[in-house]
This record gives structure tokens, sequence and C-alpha cells, in this order.
């Protein structure tokens, strides 16, 4: 906790000032041309990107999960302080469960197994229509299925007409078309919220 | 009491049936709904737009006798037979089409339910009190018009009530403005972390090293008026933690500032306060 508190100072202090500025061209070009000069990588048309990985996690041992790919390819996936962990919000690898799905992004090893840099979990992208809505839930209907969606207070937000982000969620109405960006509730037809588009 | 309640089921199991038959008969979405009913399933997929007008016909005549005079019984006795079979098909419906609709009173496609099944239940004992009719409803409606009518409209209500097909008229309407009033979505306070990265996304700090970012966000904090948002980068091969400060409250992207730290050592790469606007 007091690392934490104290390299949240530090990356404070960096960015808000105090320390003296450094340019950017004290340290040369940050074209993206130069970053990424050393690590372009080519992957062939068609071919699975190696340094992505999605499926369900089957065990997690330390920093290292095994993952169960929807076409039956399994994944180890090593995941860092480094390692940005989303599950509805950014959070922090112990929150992470057997079970769970994820997207996973990162580097592969020349062992087969990816260092990731971001993993998304449970993550789910939804086009669906607003069937019905109560205290802190939408009904939406997704291809002729019911799902559950739960608002969270503070962390569910709304975008309505492509305007910035908004937390209030009230202009939602029935039978409108959304689209949900939520935590699957694993093994459910429920989801959390974690932003929808809306028109309105 | 009970026979000015009988003398106005006539009117209520009448006005009813002939309503139901005005869809079967006239309407343009008689034949999607015969199709969508349990029909096909019984009488055959050729045969249920016939059987479905027929019964349209059927319930016109006696709807059309139970309102117009004379009351005789055995118009309420064919009005028992017809709300009998419906309940029966109903109870059929359920078990061998789970899916199909009502198609009893319009083509609203609504699961048989048991609000439907409940309708037809209740239009069963009010057709056997129409039997049992001894005055027309003309004449208990003038004879005592504020309890006639106060029943008639209970009990129209009633039937409204168990119609799934009406609930877009005055259900829906009352949910809508239920939710109006009490905002069961509000959600939560405060600036959700969406709106500053979206924010963050649209800054011209972004433009100049979000080429370098690696991760999606690691970490975030309020500090006064500023969030900071951290993400894993990597500039020249060393790994470094972008640390971004965006105005709170306010929506101003050109605000936005960065500083890049070297995870090992700790000191500060670049710190871009006020990024220059990009040249065109």
């Amino acid at each position: 906790m007091t690392t934490t508190m104290d390299r949240r100072r530090l990356l404070s202090t960096a960015v808000l000032g105090g320390a003296g500025l450094v340019g950017a061209t004290a340290l040369g070009s940050l074209a993206p041309e130069a970053a990424f000069a050393a690590d372009a990588r080519a992957v062939e048309p068609g071919a699975p990107d190696p340094d992505f990985a999605e499926g369900r996690i089957s065990t997690i041992s330390g920093g290292t999960l095994l993952v169960t790919g929807s076409d039956g390819v399994l994944h180890s996936i090593r995941v860092t302080d480094g390692t940005s962990v989303w599950k509805l919000h950014p959070t922090t690898f112990d929150q992470v469960a057997a079970g769970d799905g994820l997207y996973a992004r990162g580097v592969r090893l020349p062992d087969g197994t990816l260092a990731a840099d971001s993993v998304w979990v449970n993550i789910v992208n939804l086009h669906a229509h607003i069937a019905g809505v109560g205290r802190n839930t939408l009904h939406l209907d997704h291809k002729g299925q019911r799902i559950v969606a739960h608002v969270v207070p503070g962390f569910s937000a709304a975008v309505y007409n492509s305007t910035p982000a908004v937390s209030d969620l009230s202009l939602l109405k029935v039978g409108r078309h959304v689209q949900v960006l939520g935590a699957w509730h694993p093994d459910t037809n429920e989801i959390s919220v974690a932003t929808v588009y809306a028109a309105v | 009491m009970i026979e000015m309640v009988a003398a106005l089921q006539p009117l209520l199991v009448g006005v009813v049936l002939i309503w139901a038959a005005r869809f079967k008969l006239l309407s343009r979405f008689a034949a999607a709904a015969a199709r969508r009913s349990a029909l096909p399933r019984l009488v055959g997929e050729s045969r249920a737009l016939p059987a479905y007008r027929l019964l349209g016909g059927v319930e016109l005549l006696v709807g059309t006798l139970l309102v117009l005079p004379p009351a005789l019984a055995v118009e309420g006795l064919a009005a028992t037979a017809l709300t009998a079979g419906f309940l029966v098909y109903l109870g059929y419906a359920r078990r061998a089409a789970p899916d199909a609709s009502c198609g009893c009173l319009s083509a609203r496609q609504a699961p048989v339910a048991g609000r439907s099944v409940a309708r037809a239940a209740v239009l069963v004992p009010a057709s056997l009190l129409a039997s049992s009719a001894g005055t027309g409803w003309h004449g208990a409606l003038t004879a005592r018009p504020a309890a006639a009518g106060a029943v008639l409209l209970a009990e129209l209500a009633l039937v409204v009530a168990l119609s799934p097909e009406l609930d877009h008229r005055w259900l829906f309407p009352l949910r809508q403005g239920w939710v109006t009033l009490t905002h069961p979505l509000r959600g939560g306070s405060g600036v959700p972390l969406p709106r500053t990265v979206q924010q963050l996304q649209q800054s011209a700090a972004f433009r100049r090293i979000g080429t370098l970012i690696r991760s999606d966000v690691l970490d975030h904090w309020d500090e006064d008026e500023w969030r900071m948002v951290c993400y894993a980068a990597r500039y020249r091969g060393r790994p470094t933690t972008a640390v971004f400060a965006v105005p709170l409250h306010d929506y101003t992207p050109e605000a936005v500032r960065v500083a890049l730290v070297d995870d090992t050592t700790g000191t500060t790469l670049l710190a871009l306060a006020a990024p220059e606007p990009a040249r065109a």
C-alpha cells in the first residue's frame, strides 16, 4: 500500500511539475516510425496474431494463467506488475478467477508464453435493444436472447450521441438500440455495464 | 343485485366477442395472426385461416345476438360454449405450441400466458350468468345507471387488464411514466473513467506519445482538479510508465499533461506540460 502511494506521488510529481521539464527533443524523435523501428513484426495476412490470446481461464498459478482458447488452443499467459487488468474497470490481478473469460494482448516469448501487456477479463461488446428497465437493471434483447445488464453506480457510464461519457444512464429508453461494453458474469446471461452507447 | 349483474353480462361478453370478431374478419393482419396461433397445429396449415375466419363469424353472430334484444337464455348458453371452448383451446395451445400467439384480439405477438387464460376463464362464468339474465342489459342500465355503469366499467377494466394485446395502450405508457418519475437508471455521481479516457485520447499529449503505450489503463486516481491515468509504455526498449494528468471536471483535451517515467530508475524521461499544437 505504502509503495503504491509512494509510486503515485512520484508519478504525480513527474506530470504536474516539480522536477525540471525534459523536452521531447532531448530524447530524440517521438514519431511512430522511430518508436516502432525496433519492434516491427510482420504477421502473415490471415494468420492468427501471435501477440493476442482469448479463452476461458482454467488454472491460475502464480502470475501465470492457463487459458483454453475457443478454438481449443491452450495459452499460457504471464501477468506482471506492468500488465493492465480490466474487469469492468481497471483492477488488480487478484480479482481474476478461474472460469473467467479473457482477451489478452502482449508479446509472445520464445517458449510460447504470452507476456501480457493488457488483459480484459469477461469483456463483452453487444449490440442490443432495450427490452425493459428496472432499478439499476437493463433488460436487453440480443438477437432474440434476453440479457440482464446490471448498472453499477460509480462505474457504469453512458455515451449519448458520441458526446463525452456521463454517469447518468437515465436517458436510455425502452425499445432503443444500444451498444454495451460490459463484463460478463461467467455462465449466466448477466453482465455488468461498463459503457453504454446510445442515440437520444 | 345479482339480477342486475347478470343482466349486464350479455353486453360485456357480446362486446368482447364482437371486438375479437372484428379483428379476425376485417384486419389485414388476420392471416399472419392465424399463422402464428396454435391453429395450424390443430387443424393443419392450409385450414388455419378459414378456421380462424369461421371462428370470427361465429363470434360476431353470438356477440351480436347477445348485445341486441331480446335477452334469451340460449344466447348465453352459446356464449358459454364458445368461451369454454376458448379456455380448452388456450390450454391446448400452451401445451402443444408454447411459442404460438393467442391470436385472440389482435395481431400483436403475445405468447399464451397466464393472463390470456385468466381472461378466458373470467368470460366463462360471465357467459353462464348471461344465460340466467331475466331482463335486457338496457333495462338494467336505465334502472340503476350509476351502479350498473360501475359494474360494467370494472368488468371491462378487468378484461383489458388481462389482455396482453392491449398492454401497449395503457401498461407501457404507465411504465414509461413511472420510469420518467423515478429514474431507476440514474446511476452514480461523479466523473466516470471513460469520460477521462475519452478526453485523454483526444489530447495533443496522447497524439504525441500514444504510439509508445503498450497497455490499457494500469492505474488511476484523483488529485485535486486532476485525474491521473497511468499506462505502461516502452521507450527505446526501456519499460516506462506514461502518466497523464487530465482535468477532472472540465472537458478540455488541450490541457492534458503527460510524463514518461522510467520504471527502473524512477527518473522522468519526458514531461509535456503544454504540448505544441500539431503542425498542419
